[in-house]
Protein backbone atom coordinates (compact mmCIF):
# COMPACT_ATOMS: atom_id res chain seq x y z
CA UNK A 1 0.00 0.00 0.00
CA UNK A 2 1.18 3.00 -1.14
CA UNK A 3 0.06 6.01 1.10
CA UNK A 4 1.17 9.08 -1.34
CA UNK A 5 -0.69 7.50 -4.14
CA UNK A 6 -3.72 7.55 -2.25
CA UNK A 7 -3.33 10.91 -0.57
CA UNK A 8 -2.64 11.64 -4.77
CA UNK A 9 -5.74 10.47 -5.93
CA UNK A 10 -7.58 11.74 -3.27
CA UNK A 11 -6.54 15.04 -3.22
CA UNK A 12 -7.12 15.72 -6.98
CA UNK A 13 -10.60 14.19 -6.64
CA UNK A 14 -11.29 17.15 -3.73
CA UNK A 15 -9.45 19.86 -5.52
CA UNK A 16 -9.34 19.00 -9.21
CA UNK A 17 -11.87 15.97 -9.89
CA UNK A 18 -14.66 16.06 -11.91
CA UNK A 19 -16.98 14.86 -9.53
CA UNK A 20 -15.42 17.20 -6.51
CA UNK A 21 -17.91 19.74 -7.35
CA UNK A 22 -21.18 17.87 -7.23
CA UNK A 23 -19.82 15.79 -4.24
CA UNK A 24 -19.47 18.95 -2.48
CA UNK A 25 -22.78 20.00 -3.83
CA UNK A 26 -24.49 17.34 -2.52
CA UNK A 27 -22.66 17.61 0.93
CA UNK A 28 -24.24 20.78 1.09
CA UNK A 29 -27.47 19.98 0.50
CA UNK A 30 -27.57 17.02 2.79
CA UNK A 31 -26.38 19.56 5.34
CA UNK A 32 -29.15 21.82 4.58
CA UNK A 33 -31.46 19.21 4.59
CA UNK A 34 -30.96 19.27 8.29
CA UNK A 35 -30.70 22.57 9.22
CA UNK A 36 -34.38 22.78 7.55
CA UNK A 37 -35.04 19.84 9.43
CA UNK A 38 -34.33 21.20 12.82
CA UNK A 39 -35.34 24.93 11.74
CA UNK A 40 -39.34 23.44 12.07
CA UNK A 41 -38.47 21.19 14.50
CA UNK A 42 -41.24 23.09 16.62
CA UNK A 43 -44.06 21.74 14.13
CA UNK A 44 -42.86 17.90 14.72
CA UNK A 45 -42.19 18.36 18.50
CA UNK A 46 -45.18 16.36 19.61
CA UNK A 47 -43.17 13.24 17.84
CA UNK A 48 -40.71 13.72 20.50
CA UNK A 49 -41.42 12.77 24.03
CA UNK A 50 -38.41 14.24 25.46
CA UNK A 51 -38.63 16.22 28.38
CA UNK A 52 -35.30 17.82 27.98
CA UNK A 53 -36.36 19.65 24.83
CA UNK A 54 -36.25 19.32 20.93
CA UNK A 55 -33.83 16.30 20.59
CA UNK A 56 -31.88 18.34 17.81
CA UNK A 57 -29.04 15.60 17.33
CA UNK A 58 -31.41 12.92 17.19
CA UNK A 59 -33.42 14.84 14.62
CA UNK A 60 -30.45 15.57 12.56
CA UNK A 61 -29.68 11.83 12.78
CA UNK A 62 -32.78 10.95 11.22
CA UNK A 63 -32.64 12.85 8.71
CA UNK A 64 -29.10 11.21 8.08
CA UNK A 65 -29.88 7.86 8.35
CA UNK A 66 -33.18 8.79 5.49
CA UNK A 67 -31.29 10.82 3.05
CA UNK A 68 -27.87 9.76 3.50
CA UNK A 69 -27.80 6.81 1.50
CA UNK A 70 -29.49 9.23 -1.80
CA UNK A 71 -26.89 11.76 -1.11
CA UNK A 72 -23.96 8.89 -1.42
CA UNK A 73 -25.72 6.28 -4.22
CA UNK A 74 -25.72 10.31 -6.38
CA UNK A 75 -22.18 11.40 -5.18
CA UNK A 76 -20.04 7.62 -5.65
CA UNK A 77 -22.04 5.29 -8.02
CA UNK A 78 -19.60 7.00 -10.72
CA UNK A 79 -16.49 7.18 -8.91
CA UNK A 80 -14.73 4.44 -10.48
CA UNK A 81 -16.71 3.29 -14.06
CA UNK A 82 -16.60 6.79 -15.39
CA UNK A 83 -12.73 6.27 -15.00
CA UNK A 84 -13.57 3.04 -16.61
CA UNK A 85 -15.95 4.52 -19.04
CA UNK A 86 -13.85 7.12 -20.77
CA UNK A 87 -10.45 4.72 -20.52
CA UNK A 88 -8.57 7.45 -18.29
CA UNK A 89 -8.30 4.49 -15.38
CA UNK A 90 -5.87 2.92 -18.12
CA UNK A 91 -3.41 5.87 -18.09
CA UNK A 92 -3.88 6.56 -13.89
CA UNK A 93 -3.01 2.27 -13.46
CA UNK A 94 -0.17 2.14 -15.37
CA UNK A 95 1.11 4.60 -12.91
CA UNK A 96 -0.13 3.60 -9.66
CA UNK A 97 -1.10 0.37 -7.52
CA UNK A 98 -4.56 -0.49 -7.63
CA UNK A 99 -5.40 -0.69 -4.40
CA UNK A 100 -4.49 2.80 -3.98
CA UNK A 101 -6.73 4.00 -6.64
CA UNK A 102 -9.41 2.36 -4.77
CA UNK A 103 -8.60 3.67 -1.54
CA UNK A 104 -7.94 7.39 -2.91
CA UNK A 105 -11.07 7.10 -4.64
CA UNK A 106 -13.16 5.69 -1.38
CA UNK A 107 -11.09 8.04 1.31
CA UNK A 108 -12.00 10.85 -0.90
CA UNK A 109 -15.36 10.37 -0.92
CA UNK A 110 -15.62 9.35 3.07
CA UNK A 111 -14.07 12.59 3.75
CA UNK A 112 -16.44 14.65 2.18
CA UNK A 113 -19.25 13.02 3.83
CA UNK A 114 -17.26 12.63 7.19
CA UNK A 115 -17.19 16.76 6.97
CA UNK A 116 -20.88 16.90 6.18
CA UNK A 117 -21.59 15.15 9.07
CA UNK A 118 -19.16 17.02 11.23
CA UNK A 119 -21.08 20.35 9.36
CA UNK A 120 -24.65 18.91 10.73
CA UNK A 121 -23.13 18.18 14.34
CA UNK A 122 -21.97 21.90 14.57
CA UNK A 123 -24.95 23.07 13.79
CA UNK A 124 -27.21 20.52 15.75
CA UNK A 125 -24.87 21.68 18.47
CA UNK A 126 -25.43 25.38 18.00
CA UNK A 127 -29.07 24.56 17.94
CA UNK A 128 -28.96 22.38 21.09
CA UNK A 129 -27.21 25.13 22.74
CA UNK A 130 -29.05 27.99 21.67
CA UNK A 131 -32.64 26.75 22.68
CA UNK A 132 -30.86 26.48 26.68
CA UNK A 133 -31.35 22.34 25.99
CA UNK A 134 -28.73 20.21 27.83
CA UNK A 135 -25.13 20.19 26.46
CA UNK A 136 -24.75 16.15 25.01
CA UNK A 137 -20.98 15.91 24.07
CA UNK A 138 -21.78 11.89 24.03
CA UNK A 139 -24.36 12.55 21.70
CA UNK A 140 -22.96 14.70 19.46
CA UNK A 141 -19.46 12.47 19.50
CA UNK A 142 -21.80 9.25 18.64
CA UNK A 143 -23.82 11.16 16.07
CA UNK A 144 -20.77 11.90 13.79
CA UNK A 145 -18.93 9.07 14.69
CA UNK A 146 -22.06 6.90 13.55
CA UNK A 147 -22.98 9.26 10.91
CA UNK A 148 -19.83 8.82 9.54
CA UNK A 149 -19.58 5.12 9.34
CA UNK A 150 -23.20 4.30 8.63
CA UNK A 151 -22.80 6.80 4.92
CA UNK A 152 -19.00 5.11 4.66
CA UNK A 153 -21.50 1.90 4.43
CA UNK A 154 -22.98 2.99 2.03
CA UNK A 155 -20.48 4.78 -0.11
CA UNK A 156 -18.34 1.12 0.16
CA UNK A 157 -21.28 -0.81 -1.20
CA UNK A 158 -21.42 1.82 -4.42
CA UNK A 159 -17.60 1.74 -4.63
CA UNK A 160 -17.77 -2.18 -5.00
CA UNK A 161 -20.74 -2.15 -7.71
CA UNK A 162 -18.99 0.99 -9.64
CA UNK A 163 -15.84 -1.00 -9.71
CA UNK A 164 -17.40 -4.03 -11.41
CA UNK A 165 -19.31 -1.86 -13.64
CA UNK A 166 -18.06 -1.01 -17.48
CA UNK A 167 -19.96 2.45 -17.75
CA UNK A 168 -21.90 4.84 -15.80
CA UNK A 169 -25.58 3.86 -16.65
CA UNK A 170 -24.75 0.22 -15.41
CA UNK A 171 -23.78 1.38 -12.28
CA UNK A 172 -26.50 3.25 -11.55
CA UNK A 173 -28.96 0.99 -12.31
CA UNK A 174 -27.21 -1.57 -10.03
CA UNK A 175 -26.70 1.16 -7.58
CA UNK A 176 -30.53 1.76 -7.57
CA UNK A 177 -31.40 -1.84 -7.57
CA UNK A 178 -29.11 -2.87 -4.89
CA UNK A 179 -30.58 0.43 -2.51
CA UNK A 180 -34.01 -1.01 -3.26
CA UNK A 181 -33.46 -4.39 -2.14
CA UNK A 182 -31.61 -3.30 1.37
CA UNK A 183 -34.51 -1.15 1.86
CA UNK A 184 -36.86 -4.35 1.10
CA UNK A 185 -35.08 -5.82 3.57
CA UNK A 186 -34.90 -4.00 6.74
CA UNK A 187 -38.78 -3.13 5.92
CA UNK A 188 -39.25 -6.99 6.41
CA UNK A 189 -39.33 -6.30 10.36
CA UNK A 190 -37.28 -7.12 13.11
CA UNK A 191 -37.78 -10.79 12.75
CA UNK A 192 -36.12 -11.00 9.79
CA UNK A 193 -32.36 -11.92 10.09
CA UNK A 194 -32.08 -10.04 6.52
CA UNK A 195 -32.08 -6.80 8.33
CA UNK A 196 -28.38 -8.25 9.48
CA UNK A 197 -27.27 -7.36 6.21
CA UNK A 198 -28.14 -3.92 5.96
CA UNK A 199 -26.33 -0.61 7.07
CA UNK A 200 -30.08 0.77 7.92
CA UNK A 201 -29.85 -1.82 11.29
CA UNK A 202 -26.85 -0.56 12.58
CA UNK A 203 -27.83 3.11 11.93
CA UNK A 204 -31.03 2.52 13.34
CA UNK A 205 -29.42 0.35 16.49
CA UNK A 206 -27.85 3.94 17.55
CA UNK A 207 -31.30 6.08 17.04
CA UNK A 208 -31.32 5.71 20.89
CA UNK A 209 -28.34 7.13 21.92
CA UNK A 210 -29.18 10.35 20.16
CA UNK A 211 -32.05 11.46 22.22
CA UNK A 212 -28.98 11.67 24.98
CA UNK A 213 -26.72 9.73 27.48
CA UNK A 214 -27.34 7.28 29.92
CA UNK A 215 -30.02 5.17 28.08
CA UNK A 216 -30.43 1.58 29.31
CA UNK A 217 -28.77 -0.22 26.56
CA UNK A 218 -25.18 1.24 27.24
CA UNK A 219 -22.13 2.00 25.83
CA UNK A 220 -21.37 -1.36 24.70
CA UNK A 221 -24.80 -1.66 22.17
CA UNK A 222 -23.36 1.72 20.53
CA UNK A 223 -20.02 0.29 20.33
CA UNK A 224 -21.13 -3.35 18.77
CA UNK A 225 -23.10 -1.11 15.93
CA UNK A 226 -20.37 1.23 15.58
CA UNK A 227 -17.90 -2.13 15.22
CA UNK A 228 -20.42 -3.83 12.97
CA UNK A 229 -20.49 -0.60 10.40
CA UNK A 230 -16.77 -0.39 10.51
CA UNK A 231 -16.77 -4.35 9.85
CA UNK A 232 -19.22 -3.71 6.95
CA UNK A 233 -17.01 -0.91 5.02
CA UNK A 234 -14.13 -3.25 5.63
CA UNK A 235 -15.98 -6.21 3.58
CA UNK A 236 -17.34 -3.84 0.71
CA UNK A 237 -13.59 -2.47 0.81
CA UNK A 238 -11.95 -5.76 0.37
CA UNK A 239 -14.24 -6.63 -2.06
CA UNK A 240 -13.89 -3.48 -4.68
CA UNK A 241 -9.79 -4.17 -3.70
CA UNK A 242 -10.49 -7.42 -5.10
CA UNK A 243 -13.05 -6.79 -7.95
CA UNK A 244 -10.19 -3.87 -9.36
CA UNK A 245 -7.19 -6.50 -9.02
CA UNK A 246 -8.64 -9.20 -11.01
CA UNK A 247 -10.50 -6.83 -13.62
CA UNK A 248 -8.94 -6.93 -16.97
CA UNK A 249 -8.72 -3.37 -17.97
CA UNK B 1 2.50 -6.65 -35.24
CA UNK B 2 -0.47 -8.83 -36.16
CA UNK B 3 -3.89 -8.82 -37.80
CA UNK B 4 -7.02 -7.61 -35.44
CA UNK B 5 -7.25 -9.99 -33.00
CA UNK B 6 -4.44 -11.20 -32.83
CA UNK B 7 -3.27 -10.09 -29.51
CA UNK B 8 -1.53 -6.98 -29.58
CA UNK B 9 -3.22 -4.98 -26.97
CA UNK B 10 -3.74 -8.11 -25.10
CA UNK B 11 0.39 -8.06 -25.22
CA UNK B 12 0.29 -4.44 -24.23
CA UNK B 13 -2.00 -4.33 -21.34
CA UNK B 14 0.22 -7.51 -19.58
CA UNK B 15 3.63 -5.51 -19.90
CA UNK B 16 1.72 -2.69 -18.52
CA UNK B 17 -0.11 -4.41 -15.39
CA UNK B 18 -3.61 -3.78 -16.83
CA UNK B 19 -4.04 -7.39 -17.36
CA UNK B 20 -3.15 -10.27 -15.09
CA UNK B 21 -1.71 -13.12 -16.87
CA UNK B 22 -3.51 -16.19 -16.33
CA UNK B 23 0.02 -17.90 -16.95
CA UNK B 24 3.62 -17.13 -17.21
CA UNK B 25 5.70 -14.41 -16.27
CA UNK B 26 6.05 -10.75 -17.79
CA UNK B 27 9.40 -8.98 -17.78
CA UNK B 28 9.58 -5.60 -18.13
CA UNK B 29 13.90 -4.75 -17.96
CA UNK B 30 14.79 -8.02 -16.49
CA UNK B 31 12.02 -7.35 -13.51
CA UNK B 32 9.78 -9.65 -12.72
CA UNK B 33 6.01 -7.86 -13.18
CA UNK B 34 4.36 -10.16 -10.67
CA UNK B 35 6.70 -8.75 -8.04
CA UNK B 36 8.42 -5.81 -8.55
CA UNK B 37 4.96 -4.17 -10.74
CA UNK B 38 6.11 -0.64 -8.59
CA UNK B 39 9.46 -0.65 -9.80
CA UNK B 40 8.24 -0.88 -13.36
CA UNK B 41 5.50 1.32 -13.32
CA UNK B 42 8.20 3.74 -12.31
CA UNK B 43 10.24 3.00 -15.52
CA UNK B 44 7.08 2.62 -17.79
CA UNK B 45 5.41 5.27 -20.12
CA UNK B 46 2.09 3.96 -21.63
CA UNK B 47 -0.22 5.35 -24.39
CA UNK B 48 -3.02 3.21 -24.61
CA UNK B 49 -5.26 2.80 -27.11
CA UNK B 50 -8.68 4.58 -27.39
CA UNK B 51 -8.20 6.18 -24.29
CA UNK B 52 -9.57 9.56 -22.51
CA UNK B 53 -8.64 11.95 -20.36
CA UNK B 54 -11.19 14.30 -18.23
CA UNK B 55 -12.73 16.61 -21.09
CA UNK B 56 -13.34 19.44 -18.50
CA UNK B 57 -9.49 19.57 -17.53
CA UNK B 58 -6.58 21.36 -19.42
CA UNK B 59 -3.52 19.48 -20.70
CA UNK B 60 -1.15 21.25 -18.14
CA UNK B 61 -4.11 20.17 -15.14
CA UNK B 62 -3.56 16.20 -16.71
CA UNK B 63 0.04 16.46 -17.15
CA UNK B 64 0.43 17.84 -13.14
CA UNK B 65 -1.97 14.96 -11.82
CA UNK B 66 0.28 12.04 -14.05
CA UNK B 67 3.38 13.65 -13.17
CA UNK B 68 2.55 13.54 -9.22
CA UNK B 69 1.62 9.61 -9.58
CA UNK B 70 4.77 9.09 -11.01
CA UNK B 71 6.13 10.47 -8.23
CA UNK B 72 7.30 13.80 -9.02
CA UNK B 73 7.24 16.76 -6.77
CA UNK B 74 4.25 19.19 -7.90
CA UNK B 75 6.93 21.57 -8.92
CA UNK B 76 9.13 18.90 -10.72
CA UNK B 77 5.71 18.02 -12.33
CA UNK B 78 4.57 21.53 -13.50
CA UNK B 79 8.00 21.80 -15.02
CA UNK B 80 8.37 18.94 -16.99
CA UNK B 81 5.04 19.09 -17.63
CA UNK B 82 5.97 22.30 -19.49
CA UNK B 83 9.17 20.73 -21.52
CA UNK B 84 6.77 18.00 -22.77
CA UNK B 85 4.26 19.35 -23.58
CA UNK B 86 6.17 21.94 -25.70
CA UNK B 87 7.87 18.58 -26.72
CA UNK B 88 5.36 17.46 -28.33
CA UNK B 89 4.06 20.80 -29.85
CA UNK B 90 1.29 21.50 -27.42
CA UNK B 91 3.12 24.22 -25.46
CA UNK B 92 0.86 26.72 -26.71
CA UNK B 93 -2.48 24.40 -25.40
CA UNK B 94 -1.72 23.81 -21.84
CA UNK B 95 -4.39 26.07 -20.60
CA UNK B 96 -6.79 24.49 -22.83
CA UNK B 97 -9.53 21.95 -22.06
CA UNK B 98 -9.03 18.61 -23.30
CA UNK B 99 -12.38 18.57 -24.40
CA UNK B 100 -11.88 21.02 -27.15
CA UNK B 101 -8.91 18.80 -28.54
CA UNK B 102 -8.70 16.60 -31.80
CA UNK B 103 -7.71 13.31 -31.85
CA UNK B 104 -4.08 13.81 -32.83
CA UNK B 105 -3.51 16.56 -29.63
CA UNK B 106 -4.79 13.78 -27.31
CA UNK B 107 -2.59 11.39 -28.94
CA UNK B 108 -0.15 13.71 -28.56
CA UNK B 109 -0.58 14.63 -24.96
CA UNK B 110 -0.99 10.46 -24.40
CA UNK B 111 2.86 10.51 -25.44
CA UNK B 112 3.94 13.53 -23.38
CA UNK B 113 1.79 12.51 -19.95
CA UNK B 114 3.92 8.74 -20.97
CA UNK B 115 7.14 10.72 -21.31
CA UNK B 116 6.57 11.89 -17.46
CA UNK B 117 9.39 11.00 -15.12
CA UNK B 118 12.10 10.28 -18.24
CA UNK B 119 11.05 6.76 -18.63
CA UNK B 120 12.86 3.69 -20.15
CA UNK B 121 10.21 2.40 -21.97
CA UNK B 122 7.49 3.57 -23.66
CA UNK B 123 4.62 1.54 -24.79
CA UNK B 124 1.78 2.64 -27.65
CA UNK B 125 -0.82 0.76 -28.56
CA UNK B 126 -1.60 1.28 -32.34
CA UNK B 127 -1.17 5.41 -31.65
CA UNK B 128 -1.33 6.52 -35.49
CA UNK B 129 -5.04 4.92 -35.16
CA UNK B 130 -7.63 7.59 -36.83
CA UNK B 131 -4.97 10.11 -37.19
CA UNK B 132 -4.67 12.50 -40.42
CA UNK B 133 -1.41 12.33 -42.85
CA UNK B 134 0.00 15.40 -41.05
CA UNK B 135 -0.98 13.82 -37.26
CA UNK B 136 0.63 10.25 -38.14
CA UNK B 137 4.15 12.16 -39.28
CA UNK B 138 3.62 14.17 -36.26
CA UNK B 139 3.64 11.06 -34.21
CA UNK B 140 6.67 9.18 -35.75
CA UNK B 141 8.96 12.37 -35.65
CA UNK B 142 7.90 12.32 -31.96
CA UNK B 143 8.75 8.84 -31.65
CA UNK B 144 11.90 8.76 -33.34
CA UNK B 145 12.71 12.07 -31.01
CA UNK B 146 12.09 9.53 -28.20
CA UNK B 147 14.23 6.72 -29.51
CA UNK B 148 17.48 9.43 -30.19
CA UNK B 149 16.80 10.31 -26.43
CA UNK B 150 17.57 6.17 -25.54
CA UNK B 151 14.11 5.35 -24.45
CA UNK B 152 13.12 1.87 -25.91
CA UNK B 153 9.48 2.45 -27.93
CA UNK B 154 7.66 -0.06 -28.10
CA UNK B 155 4.48 -0.17 -30.38
CA UNK B 156 1.88 -2.19 -31.93
CA UNK B 157 0.42 -1.99 -35.08
CA UNK B 158 -1.41 -3.39 -37.82
CA UNK B 159 -0.62 -0.42 -40.35
CA UNK B 160 2.98 -2.34 -41.76
CA UNK B 161 3.91 0.80 -43.67
CA UNK B 162 4.34 2.47 -40.77
CA UNK B 163 6.27 -0.36 -38.85
CA UNK B 164 8.64 -0.37 -41.98
CA UNK B 165 9.04 3.28 -41.28
CA UNK B 166 9.80 3.66 -37.94
CA UNK B 167 10.94 0.12 -36.30
CA UNK B 168 14.08 -1.38 -36.32
CA UNK B 169 12.66 -4.76 -34.26
CA UNK B 170 9.66 -6.74 -35.41
CA UNK B 171 7.26 -9.33 -33.45
CA UNK B 172 4.82 -10.94 -35.30
CA UNK B 173 2.09 -12.15 -33.52
CA UNK B 174 -0.88 -14.33 -35.08
CA UNK B 175 -3.98 -15.81 -32.83
CA UNK B 176 -1.98 -14.89 -29.13
CA UNK B 177 1.22 -16.55 -30.23
CA UNK B 178 4.47 -14.57 -31.15
CA UNK B 179 5.75 -16.14 -34.72
CA UNK B 180 8.95 -14.59 -35.51
CA UNK B 181 10.77 -11.94 -33.68
CA UNK B 182 13.76 -9.96 -35.26
CA UNK B 183 15.10 -7.34 -37.02
CA UNK B 184 13.00 -5.59 -39.57
CA UNK B 185 15.39 -6.48 -41.90
CA UNK B 186 15.89 -9.84 -40.93
CA UNK B 187 12.45 -10.36 -40.62
CA UNK B 188 12.37 -9.23 -44.08
CA UNK B 189 13.64 -12.14 -45.50
CA UNK B 190 12.04 -14.94 -42.42
CA UNK B 191 11.61 -17.81 -45.16
CA UNK B 192 13.63 -16.10 -47.95
CA UNK B 193 16.50 -13.86 -48.18
CA UNK B 194 14.82 -12.03 -51.64
CA UNK B 195 12.82 -12.70 -54.67
CA UNK B 196 14.09 -12.98 -58.26
CA UNK B 197 11.13 -12.01 -60.87
CA UNK B 198 12.31 -13.90 -64.48
CA UNK B 199 10.35 -13.31 -67.66
CA UNK B 200 10.69 -15.88 -69.80
CA UNK B 201 8.85 -16.73 -73.17
CA UNK B 202 7.97 -20.53 -73.47
CA UNK B 203 7.68 -21.22 -69.85
CA UNK B 204 6.42 -24.46 -69.04
CA UNK B 205 5.62 -26.80 -65.87
CA UNK B 206 8.70 -29.02 -66.20
CA UNK B 207 11.21 -25.70 -65.99
CA UNK B 208 9.57 -24.40 -63.16
CA UNK B 209 9.92 -28.47 -61.89
CA UNK B 210 13.59 -27.23 -62.40
CA UNK B 211 13.73 -24.21 -60.71
CA UNK B 212 12.04 -25.62 -57.88
CA UNK B 213 14.55 -28.51 -57.28
CA UNK B 214 17.62 -25.97 -57.02
CA UNK B 215 18.75 -26.24 -53.55
CA UNK B 216 18.54 -22.77 -52.89
CA UNK B 217 14.84 -22.39 -53.70
CA UNK B 218 12.27 -21.77 -50.97
CA UNK B 219 9.43 -21.76 -53.61
CA UNK B 220 8.15 -20.87 -56.61
CA UNK B 221 4.81 -18.23 -57.54
CA UNK B 222 3.66 -18.17 -61.47
CA UNK B 223 2.34 -14.20 -61.33
CA UNK B 224 1.62 -13.92 -64.93
CA UNK B 225 2.02 -16.41 -68.23
CA UNK B 226 5.47 -15.67 -68.47
CA UNK B 227 6.25 -14.08 -65.14
CA UNK B 228 7.79 -16.37 -62.41
CA UNK B 229 8.80 -14.97 -58.90
CA UNK B 230 11.68 -17.30 -57.33
CA UNK B 231 12.02 -17.46 -53.65
CA UNK B 232 15.64 -17.89 -52.49
CA UNK B 233 16.80 -18.84 -48.99
CA UNK B 234 20.67 -17.37 -49.80
CA UNK B 235 22.03 -14.25 -50.06
CA UNK B 236 24.26 -15.36 -52.84
CA UNK B 237 23.74 -14.40 -56.11
CA UNK B 238 21.87 -16.74 -57.89
CA UNK B 239 20.21 -14.56 -61.16
CA UNK B 240 23.30 -16.13 -62.85
CA UNK B 241 22.13 -19.75 -62.17
CA UNK B 242 18.79 -19.23 -62.68
CA UNK B 243 19.22 -17.76 -66.22
CA UNK B 244 21.66 -20.81 -67.48
CA UNK B 245 19.07 -23.27 -66.38
CA UNK B 246 16.27 -21.47 -67.68
CA UNK B 247 18.14 -21.28 -71.51
CA UNK B 248 19.60 -24.53 -70.96
CA UNK B 249 15.78 -25.85 -71.07
CA UNK B 250 15.24 -24.56 -73.98
CA UNK B 251 13.23 -21.01 -71.86
CA UNK B 252 13.68 -17.41 -73.48
CA UNK B 253 15.04 -14.93 -71.02
CA UNK B 254 13.77 -11.35 -71.14
CA UNK B 255 13.49 -10.35 -67.51
CA UNK B 256 15.52 -10.89 -64.50
CA UNK B 257 15.20 -8.79 -61.37
CA UNK B 258 15.96 -9.51 -58.04
CA UNK B 259 13.69 -7.85 -55.40
CA UNK B 260 13.75 -7.33 -51.70
CA UNK B 261 10.77 -8.75 -50.06
CA UNK B 262 8.18 -6.42 -48.52
CA UNK B 263 7.48 -6.12 -45.18
CA UNK B 264 3.86 -7.25 -46.06
CA UNK B 265 5.11 -9.89 -47.76
CA UNK B 266 7.20 -11.40 -44.78
CA UNK B 267 4.09 -10.72 -42.64
CA UNK B 268 1.79 -12.99 -45.41
CA UNK B 269 4.70 -15.27 -45.30
CA UNK B 270 5.17 -15.64 -41.50
CA UNK B 271 1.45 -15.90 -40.90
CA UNK B 272 0.61 -18.41 -43.57
CA UNK B 273 -2.42 -16.69 -44.73
CA UNK B 274 -3.25 -17.11 -48.68
CA UNK B 275 -5.60 -15.25 -50.74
Amino acid sequence: MNFSEIRIIGEDEILRGSKSKYVCFFGGIFIFFCFLAMRFSTYISFLFSNSGGIPYILISYIVVLSIGPFMTLISSFDIVSSETETGSVRYILSKVQRSSFILGKFFFLFLVFMSASSGIALISLIYQYSTGNAFQFESIILFWISSSLYLGCFIGIFLFISTLSANNKISFTMSVVFLGILIFFILQGNESYLKYITPFFYGIKNMEFMKGFPVGAGYLTAFESLFSMFLYILVFLSMSLLAIKRRDL
Amino acid sequence: MGQNGAGKTTTIKLLSGLSTPTQGQVFVDGMDLSSESGKIKQILGLVPQDSGFYDERTALSHMIYYGRLKGLSKKESVEQSRVLLDQVGLGNEIFKRVGYFSHGMKTRLGIAQALLNNPKVLILDEPTNGLDPVGIRQIRQILRECNNKGITVFLSSHNLLEIQEICTHVGILDKGKLIAESAIEKIRHLESNGVITVGVYNLSSEMISLIESLEFVVKTELKAEHTLDIYVNSGIDFKPEINRLIVESGGKVFKLIENSLSLEDAFFDATGIKF
